[in-house]
C-alpha cells in the first residue's frame, strides 16, 4: 500500500469516467461519470495529504464534497427539467438550442 | 493487512466504475455508483481521514446517492425509452485515443516519483485538526463554497419549478 497505488487507482477511475462521458448518451450515466471523475480527484487530494502529512488536502476534499453536492442538485434538477420538456434523457436529442436559428 | 483491505476496496471502486458506463440501465448505474461512494469513504478512512470518511458517507452517500437514486426511480424510464446505445468500433478507437494518451503519460509520470505516506499523529484527520484548520487557514474557501451551495440550491428551486405560464 503505497501512495502510487492509490494514484494509479485515481487516474484509472477519472479514466473510466472520461469513457462514461464520451460513450454514453443516456444523461444519468454522464452524470454519474462525472461524479466518479469528480471523486477520483478527491482520492488523490486525500493521498497526498497523507503523503505531506499536511490537514490541508483533507480540507479541500472536504470543500470538494461539498462542491458535489451542489452539482448534484443542479444536474438532477436539470435532467428532471429536461425530461419535463423533452421526454428524453438522450443527450443526442437536446437540440433546443442548436435549433433556435430556424425556428 | 492494510494492502488486503486496499486491494478489495480497490476491486470495488474498479467494479462500481465500470458498472456505471457498461450497464445498461440506469437503475443499476446508481446502484453501482452507492458502491464507488462507500468503497471511497473506505480509502477516506485508509489514508487516515476520519472526518473526510464521516462527510463521504453522510453526504456522498446519504445525500448525493439517494437523490440520484429517487430522481431515477421518479423518472421511471421504459427500456424502450432509453438511449439506444450502438458502441461501433469507430466510436471505440474514438475514445481510446482520446483517453489512452493521458492514462500513459500520468502512469509514467506516477512511475517517476517516489513518494511515500509521512508518519501522522493519531489526531490527523480528526474533527479537533479539521475544524481548527478550516477555520484559521480555509476561511475564504469555506465563505465561498457557502455562497456557491445558496445559489445551487436556488438554481434548483428554479429549474425544477414547473413553468407557470412562460413555457406552454
Amino acid at each position: 500500500m503505497t501512495p502510487e497505488n492509490f494514484l494509479y487507482l485515481a487516474v484509472v477511475l477519472f479514466a473510466i469516467g472520461l469513457v462514461g462521458i464520451m460513450l454514453r448518451r443516456n444523461l444519468f450515466v454522464v452524470y454519474l461519470s462525472i461524479e466518479l471523475m469528480l471523486s477520483s480527484v478527491n482520492l488523490i487530494l486525500a493521498t497526498f495529504a497523507r503523503v505531506q502529512g499536511d490537514m490541508g488536502g483533507g480540507i479541500i476534499a472536504l470543500l470538494m464534497i461539498a462542491v458535489i453536492a451542489a452539482e448534484a442538485a443542479i444536474f438532477l434538477s436539470l435532467i428532471i427539467y429536461i425530461y419535463r420538456t423533452t421526454k428524453t434523457v438522450d443527450s443526442k436529442r437536446i437540440t433546443k438550442l442548436a435549433n433556435q436559428e430556424e425556428k | 493487512m492494510e494492502s488486503l483491505v486496499f486491494s478489495i476496496l480497490a476491486l470495488f471502486l474498479l467494479a462500481g466504475a465500470i458498472g456505471i458506463v457498461a450497464l445498461k440501465e440506469s437503475i443499476y448505474s446508481a446502484m453501482s455508483f452507492l458502491l464507488v461512494m462507500v468503497a471511497m469513504a473506505g480509502m477516506y478512512a485508509l489514508l487516515h481521514q476520519s472526518f473526510l470518511f464521516l462527510a463521504q458517507i453522510l453526504v456522498g452517500v446519504g445525500a448525493v446517492v439517494v437523490l440520484s437514486l429517487m430522481i431515477i426511480l421518479s423518472i421511471n424510464l421504459r427500456i424502450e425509452n432509453l438511449p439506444s446505445q450502438q458502441i461501433t468500433p469507430k466510436k471505440i478507437g474514438f475514445v481510446l485515443t482520446m483517453v489512452a494518451p493521458i492514462v500513459i503519460i500520468l502512469f509514467y509520470a506516477i512511475g517517476k516519483t517516489d513518494l511515500s505516506f509521512a508518519p501522522v499523529s493519531q489526531e490527523f484527520g480528526g474533527i479537533k485538526l479539521v475544524g481548527s484548520e478550516l477555520f484559521s487557514h480555509w476561511v475564504l474557501p469555506f465563505e465561498v463554497i457557502s455562497i456557491l451551495l445558496l445559489s445551487a440550491m436556488v438554481g434548483a428551486v428554479v429549474l425544477s419549478r414547473r413553468r407557470l405560464d412562460s413555457d406552454s
